[in-house]
């Protein structure tokens, strides 16, 4: 399943690697797709994901914001 | 190595990673995330000059540390020192220099002197000149083929153009002609000569030109290279660039502050020199900007810093310098201009000659080898030891008189400076406060009015109550109290002695008469710093402090005046203090309250009139103008990024030897002149002969002698010059 999110704060590419790299850690999740530009996030994950847990890998990742789209 | 900087009592240490890679300040964010769950790691990381801060524990590996790093998807080193120096261009050209000399000696030798002919003597001279031609002679021929491809010919063309020429003549006698008859001789010791005397005037300038040093590494040396920083409340010392913006600084007395921001907490005054060129320390508070650079004098200061790395007003002076460095154009070498026109005469004379002797009917070879001939005696000899000897000399002598040059072409440059723009503070004056009056109120001795004030500052470590005491007293004070920013209170004897301002006056229930503000206001209107002095609850006058001018300040203006130079003064500081000197020295131009960037527009604008400006300076804040003038002279007592972005340092502080200076450019310029002169004059009159075929290596030889000897003689003339009395 897929959960489609949106981070704010991201200013180049290196933030959107962060953002990507701290959201795949969370358990369950298999792919995370995230964009710059409007900060989309998509989330494929196999069971549906607590938001708790992407919020504070979000927040690890860096100054950002996360909200569900 | 790691650059540990200090140990802490938690034992953790300091270390400083250059890190590469960040594009974003949230990336300095991450890594400093990443590197704080390392184990007893903490970390701030600055996105503005790339460095990180780590605090770990003592013995951690730094290898784990970048390791951590680049986990995070950064580089990251250990900064390493200054690069090595590149090599020293006067080096290169000595071994140029010598093995050319090793060659020719014998070639000249030989060419000169018939009695050592040998059989196969021309064999011996074309193996030994081979190497001097081609690769000693590289660098002309190097130079000559740029300069052609821009269509401009300058004293290197005719070196290479004559070697050249000289050679291949000389090969081409040898090999297909017998050498002997008319244009079929040798020249190989024209050839080796030419090669060697240039390379050898080269050497020399390379010698004097001194190690100016980058004036933008000078000044940025001028800020501070640590700070101790407020950190999790613990003090530490740091590098002064991994500062950053909002980080608390503790600045000791006698401290560098070492980013721009603003004061937290603490009362002292500050040495703003560095900015204002003024001596005067300013009086700061909580809430007072200071900049970077500047030094604290008396109190523990707390500043939150603002502005770091290249934000900072030194980094913006620094610039300033560097723009005005790289606007300046470099100075056409005199004997480049004069080759400009005298390689193409001597082509079209080379060529009118090959063509008439064709037309005569002499055959083609021979036509061709008496145009050569032209080519060959055309370049002198002296011609590269003319400039170089000339400066060589001329900054040689200066030096002995304590003008030290730091590019000895600038010499070339300078007879045409008719303006000089001066500095006040260091410069005409002597940049030390001192007592400048005394005035006591009615009723009140001059000399007890100094004696007291002087023994109660003797406790004093404000820069004015420090001058004040300096005089000294045959008065003891006690029970010394300063009020930091308003004055000093101390017990003289029986008087219960009050020194400071009007405010701590006021404060001691003193009021101040009339006649006291109004000789307090005149003293302040031409720039004078006033301590009231009171006791036993009464005012009873004021001792004020000044920067007073050099002995020689004004026999330098009339120096300055007698060279037909137009002085200028410009200061940093308050238009009363400079229009007070500029009456007291005669000058009548003056550009007062003027920040760094507003000393070299108005060199800029001096310039755009049509003038041709010195500069004299010896603070940081006249760095970029002394870049910006046509001369740039330094006082050996200024600055380090002073002395670097200018051409001339006067060894002392007395600016009478500035005009020394200027005197001493005008007269090598009249010597180089006439240097290039007579460097030409005798190959020119050998030019004729050549071309009417009569040329042999014995009056080309001649030629090359006496003109050198001419060169040398006059170039030594100005071991002569002496300084003003």
């Amino acid at each position: 399943m897929q959960s489609t999110y949106t981070v704010t704060g991201m200013t180049c590419g290196h933030c959107v690697a962060h953002v990507t790299e701290e959201v795949q850690a969370v358990p369950g999740v298999t792919e995370v797709l995230v964009t710059l530009e409007g900060g989309r996030m998509v989330v494929t994950s196999e069971a549906p994901v607590d938001f708790d847990a992407v919020k504070e890998a979000v927040a690890e990742a860096g100054e950002y914001v996360v909200v569900p789209a | 190595m790691p650059t540990t900087v200090s140990t802490h009592p938690d034992a953790r240490e300091s270390i400083v990673l250059d890190v590469t890679g960040m594009t974003c300040a949230s990336c300095a964010a991450r890594i400093e995330k990443k590197l704080g769950k390392v184990d007893g790691v903490s970390a701030s990381v600055n996105y503005a000059t790339n460095k990180a801060l780590v605090l770990a524990p003592a013995g951690m590996a730094v290898a784990d540390l970048i390791k951590t790093v680049e986990s995070a998807g950064y580089g990251a080193s250990v900064p390493v020192p200054d690069a090595p120096a590149p090599p020293d261009p006067a080096e290169l050209l000595r071994r140029r220099v010598t093995v050319s000399a090793i060659l020719a000696v014998p070639v000249i030798l030989l060419g000169m002197i018939p009695a050592l002919h040998f059989p196969g003597w021309q064999w011996v001279s074309l193996v030994l000149a081979t190497p001097v031609v081609a690769w000693a002679g590289w660098p002309f021929h190097r130079s000559a083929w740029v300069n052609l491809r821009h269509g401009a010919t300058t004293m290197d063309t005719l070196v290479s153009l004559g070697t050249i020429a000289a050679y291949l003549q000389s090969v081409y006698a040898l090999v297909w002609g017998s050498a002997g008859r008319m244009g079929a001789e040798v020249y190989f010791e024209a050839a080796v000569g030419i090669v060697t005397f240039i390379l050898l005037g080269r050497y020399f300038e390379a010698r004097a030109r001194r190690s100016a040093g980058s004036a933008l590494e000078a000044l940025l040396n001028e800020g501070a290279k640590q700070a101790t920083i407020l950190r999790d409340g613990a003090e530490l010392l740091v590098p002064a660039d991994v500062v950053k913006v909002g980080d608390l600084i503790v600045v000791r007395p006698g401290e560098k502050i070492a980013a721009d921001g603003v004061i937290v907490e603490g009362i002292s005054a500050i040495d703003a020199s560095l900015i204002t060129g003024e001596s005067v320390p300013v009086d700061v508070a909580p809430g007072a900007a200071v900049v970077g650079g500047t030094v604290n004098t008396t109190g523990r200061l707390l500043v939150q810093a603002t502005r770091v790395g290249a934000d900072t007003q030194l980094a913006q002076m620094a610039r300033l310098v560097e723009q005005a460095q790289t606007g300046k154009a470099a100075v056409q070498r005199l004997a480049d201009r004069v080759s400009g026109i005298f390689v193409p005469v001597v082509i079209v004379i080379a060529i009118l000659t090959g063509v008439a002797w064709a037309i005569a009917g002499v055959g083609a070879m021979a036509a061709i080898t008496t145009a050569v001939a032209v080519l060959i005696i055309a370049c002198p000899c002296a011609l590269g030891l003319a400039t170089p000897t000339a400066l060589l000399v001329g900054s040689g002598r200066g030096a002995e008189l304590g003008i030290l040059i730091s590019g000895p072409e600038i010499l070339e440059s300078t007879r045409l400076v008719d303006t000089i723009v001066l500095d006040k503070t260091g410069t005409l004056t002597t940049g030390v406060m001192s007592v400048a009056n005394v005035v006591p109120l009615d009723g009140t001795d001059p000399a007890q009015l100094r004696d007291v004030a002087a023994a109660v500052e003797s406790g004093s470590e404000h820069p004015i109550g420090r001058a004040i005491a300096a005089q000294g007293s045959p008065l003891v004070s006690t029970d010394f109290a300063a009020v930091p920013g308003r004055g000093v209170t101390a017990q003289v004897g029986d008087l219960s002695v009050q020194a400071g301002s009007l405010a701590l006056l006021e404060d001691h229930g003193v009021g101040v008469p009339a006649a006291l503000s109004e000789a307090a206001a005149a003293e302040s209107a031409i720039g004078r710093s006033i301590v009231l002095v009171a006791w036993d609850g009464q005012a009873r006058g004021l001792v004020s402090v000044a920067d007073t001018p050099k002995p020689t300040a004004a026999k330098a203006i009339a120096a300055y005046l007698a060279l037909g130079l137009r002085p200028v003064l410009l200061s940093g500081d308050s238009t009363a203090a400079a229009q007070h000197l500029a009456v007291q020295l005669g000058i009548t131009d003056v550009v007062a309250e003027v920040s760094p960037a507003d000393k070299v527009a108005k060199i800029r604008e001096l310039q755009a009139a049509g003038a041709t400006v010195a500069m004299v300076g010896d603070g940081v804040n006249d760095a970029a103008a002394l870049a910006q003038a046509d001369l740039g002279i330094a006082m050996g007592s200024g600055s380090d990024a002073a002395i670097a972005a200018s051409d001339l340092t006067l060894m002392g502080s007395d600016p009478v030897h500035a005009a020394d200076a200027i005197r001493l450019s005008r007269v090598t310029l009249r010597r180089i002149k006439g240097n290039l002169f007579w460097a030409f004059a005798y190959n020119v009159a050998a030019i004729p002969i050549a071309a009417a075929g009569l040329l042999n290596p014995m009056i080309a030889s001649a030629a090359m002698a006496f003109s050198s000897v001419f060169v040398v003689s006059n170039s030594l003339r100005l071991r002569r010059f002496q300084p003003l009395p």
